[in-house]
């Protein structure tokens, strides 16, 4: 590797260690950063309205503490550790918090982090959870409402071309990560999915337009890898919900496998699907949230009342990318006390079943305590599928 | 497991309309599977949907799959459909309801007819089943979903019913117009379904006197309860537990009018007579939080033994009056169900709006502490549901800082004693609400001891 590309990965790796270090620089220049944990908060109105989005990440490293005394301990742990790492002051450069209806933990404890961290600006977006056309119309309203909110917050008003031209920057991130998951494809990968969880962590932690340069200097540097330097391995597959941290990914690569395709949120679930251009932003953006981000938590009607289209209608997506990264097995990989996900396990292994993927279920805590439980129960794994 | 049951005591109750529930609860689930054989149609469904009194004037019989996972958890017979469920793959750090009722569901479609002793004869299989896309349930969302994996036949539809969170810089009035839309598009949508299920129109006349009827159960109610502000209480929060049936399970049914009735001419004549839940009520309690452990409802006569009474809990009082709230001039019964969902949920925000660093849910007992002369607080956080128990904990730290009352003398810098204020004792106990693996009587009695001390200890250091 010759200097240049070397200092793009230091600087990857330097954000990912120090995760909102650019945030921080950009707090004390003035800007307003705001916070947020889900993928279903729509990032182009932030920016639309001139503010800085940043993902808040937990940190498995850390045991929770101090946010364990105002936030029980049956919520998501993932969403615990966010929450602990923000009460603890990591990311006290944040002007303002937005909150999707994800999930019961995020939505019930709303006014605990509002009160708790009492910071200048909180929001609160109401997804449904259907897809009537109701529902669209309703979300296209609530959507309005944070404009409106924000706006006032930002002291800006927010036009369609504001938001046109952030529709078309979050695109063109989401056409760079596209790119970035070509190199995934070959057999041995270019690019190991430890590289691509930090690459993706820290693209959430700038502002998008500095996220897409980043995205375009690491693509120059793969596009110079002509062999990879990973050997041929099994080619796995992680499903689950939000894993902003490399231990797990890592964990499969250390062992032998290469990790060469995700259905995460901050993986496909959220960086690949685009907003469409050329007609109304809001209904646009709408359609992506609600629709396109296949979250278990929006409820996607059966309406063939036959198990096997009703799998396929929901989980199509998993054997599509499966098929396209030709992964030999998947890990699903689901914290303890989520409702969304945990309710769909049975599902989604009969759908790993019948595409005939081997699955391994992992239930996990968000902490590097269960290391050494993962690493027992992955190695068995992946030499039963030798 | 059998032993346990056999030994486990069933709660003594303070009203004769609390003992009377039982027997009632037991016919409605008998009468479900009754009303399956006569082949009318079933469906499952949750309590506080909003729909009750659609499904009543369609003549749907509801089967209430929260309920009858109480049931199994209160005759602590919850856990064969508990591990049922496990051996699925579904974790049990989910919502234990819904576990037990895939756990049974699996198991009765397995067999093709009720798993043995099932508790009160078992639950029907449905002709549908209507999820709650509601804001406040996660499991309400995915439960039936994950059901159709062993129904495929069983269709689902699923009404998605929001209501507004508490904001700095937005007032519900601001919104209302588009959530009140939706609400009602969405039960728009959903009669279409059941009249498209049962293949009869709906008819609007008599969905108008069922929501008459059920507005007025839910004045009643709240005009019931607050007859409990009377010292000595006539009634506490463990009969509350059973009295909640009808308001949950039967609105919209002359049935469920009349046993309030008969509920608050009963507290009327108490109060008369001075007869409190226990002879000498020392002290008052508001439950503020958390669906109770069905297998130790017990509990609340420890409480009771140490002379605790609970007058007042947010748990279960899922009403409000319907004279406090806006209602439009509208002969549109859907309409109707719409601003009284969207009247309940804003219920506290005004209030709570005029008092610094106050919340709706910190109001809402604020209020109570203050209506029923409340002197402690007391939790109960369920480990498998997120939905009534997250929040508790930061709600009790909310009140603590912005509220209290509890006038003590203390010592000044200047060496002097000086009146202030105390916040009020509380107590969070911990279990679960079916899972009875989750409990040790031994500890929560424990704890509730050393509540009673420390509420003592407040009495004495108060000074007035």
């Amino acid at each position: 590797m010759n200097e240049k590309n070397i200092s793009i990965f230091s600087k990857v790796e330097s954000h990912y260690s120090d995760y909102g270090q650019r945030a921080r620089e950009l707090k004390n220049e003035g800007e307003k950063i705001i916070g947020y944990v889900c993928s279903l908060v729509p990032l182009e109105i932030i920016t639309a309205a001139g503010c800085i989005p940043f993902r808040i990440r937990g940190d498995v490293h850390d045991p929770i503490t101090k946010g364990d005394t105002n936030l029980e301990t049956i919520a998501c742990p993932f969403y615990r550790s966010c929450f602990d790492q923000s009460v603890k002051g990591k990311y006290d450069f944040l002007d303002g918090s937005v909150v999707a209806h994800g999930c019961d933990s995020m939505t019930r404890t709303y006014a605990v982090w509002q009160y708790t961290l009492d910071l200048s600006y909180s929001h609160f977006i109401n997804l449904p959870h259907t897809l009537s056309k109701s529902s669209m119309e309703f979300f296209r309203a609530e959507l309005n409402t944070f404009i409106k909110s924000l706006g006032k917050f930002a002291g800006k008003e927010i036009s369609d071309d504001d938001l046109a031209e952030a529709i078309g920057l979050y695109n063109e991130n989401r056409d760079k990560v596209k790119a970035l998951y070509e190199f995934r494809k070959p057999d041995p990968p270019i690019v190991s999915g430890t590289e691509i969880t930090k690459i993706l962590t820290v693209g959430a932690s700038l502002p998008v337009a500095e996220a897409n340069k980043l995205f375009d200097e690491v693509l120059e540097e793969l596009g110079q890898r002509k062999e990879s330097p990973f050997k041929k391995a099994r080619r796995i597959m992680i499903d689950g919900a939000c894993v902003d941290n490399i231990e797990l990914v890592k964990l499969v690569e250390d062992l032998g496998a290469n990790v060469v395709i995700d259905t995460l949120c901050n993986g496909t679930r959220d960086n690949l699907p685009h907003t469409d251009t050329g007609g109304d932003p809001l209904s646009a953006l709408g359609d992506r949230y609600l629709n396109k981000i296949n979250c278990p938590r929006t409820y996607r009607e059966n309406k063939e009342q036959d198990l096997q289209k009703e799998l396929e209608s929901r989980f199509g997506d998993i054997g599509s990318y499966a098929r396209e990264f030709n992964a030999d097995a998947a890990i699903l990989y689901v914290y303890k006390y989520c409702d969304p996900f945990g309710f769909e396990v049975p599902a989604r292994k009969a759908y790993f079943d019948s595409i005939k993927l081997p699955v391994l279920y992992l239930e996990d805590e968000y902490s590097a305590g269960t290391i050494g439980q993962l690493k027992t129960r992955i190695q068995a794994f992946l030499e039963m599928i030798q | 497991m059998a032993e346990e049951k056999k030994k486990h005591k069933k709660r003594r109750t303070a009203t004769q309309a609390a003992a009377s529930i039982g027997p009632m609860v037991k016919a409605a689930i008998g009468g479900t599977i009754k009303a399956k054989e006569e082949g009318k149609k079933t469906a499952y469904t949750f309590i506080v949907c909003l729909y009750d009194e659609i499904l009543r004037a369609m003549d749907i019989v509801p089967v209430w799959t929260e309920n009858y996972a109480g049931v199994c958890g209160a005759k602590r017979d919850a856990e064969r459909f508990l591990e049922r469920a496990e051996s699925l793959s579904f974790s049990r750090s989910l919502c234990t309801y819904a576990l037990c009722g895939l756990g049974f569901d699996q198991w009765r479609e397995e067999l093709g007819e009720m798993p043995p002793d099932a508790p009160w004869g078992g639950q029907a299989r449905p002709d549908m089943m209507l999820s709650s896309g509601q804001i406040l349930c996660d499991p309400r969302n995915k439960w039936y979903q994950a059901a159709q994996q062993f129904m495929p036949d069983v269709p689902i539809h699923n009404v998605d019913l929001p209501y507004p969170f508490y904001e700095d810089d937005i007032h519900y009035s601001e919104v209302q117009d588009y959530y009140i839309k939706h609400i009602m598009e969405e039960l728009r949508g959903l009669v279409a379904f059941l009249e498209k299920q049962t293949g009869k129109k709906m008819d609007y006349d008599r969905l108008s006197e069922t929501v008459d009827l059920g507005e007025r159960t839910w004045n009643l109610l709240h005009e019931t309860y607050e007859l409990r502000r009377a010292v000595p209480t006539p009634m506490g929060t463990g009969d509350a537990m059973n009295t909640m049936v009808p308001m949950a399970f039967m609105l919209g049914t002359q049935e469920a009018y009349d046993f309030y009735v008969g509920l608050n001419k009963e507290l009327k004549e108490k109060i008369a007579r001075k007869e409190g839940v226990i002879e000498n009520e020392k002290y008052r309690l508001l439950w503020g939080g958390g669906l109770p452990s069905w297998f130790a409802l017990t509990d609340f006569n420890y409480f009771n033994s140490k002379g605790a009474v609970f007058p007042a809990e947010t748990t279960y009082r899922m009403i409000q009056p319907i004279y406090n709230m806006y209602m439009p001039d509208t002969n549109d019964p859907i309409e109707r169900l719409a601003w009284r969902w969207f009247g309940y949920w804003v219920y506290w925000y005004d209030k709570a709006g005029k008092r610094p660093g106050s919340h709706p849910d910190v109001e809402w007992l604020i209020q109570y502490i203050e209506d029923y002369q409340i002197e402690g607080v007391v939790m109960h956080e369920a480990f498998s549901c997120r939905t009534w128990h997250l929040g508790l904990i930061w709600q009790l730290n909310q009140l603590a800082k912005i509220y209290k009352p509890i006038p003590v003398l203390v010592l000044g810098k200047d060496g002097r004693e000086k009146k202030a204020g105390r916040e009020l004792p509380s107590l969070v106990l911990e279990s679960d609400i079916i899972d009875i693996t989750t409990y040790s009587e031994v500890d929560t009695r424990n704890r509730i001891d050393a509540f009673i001390e420390t509420l003592e200890s407040v009495k004495q250091s108060k000074t007035n």
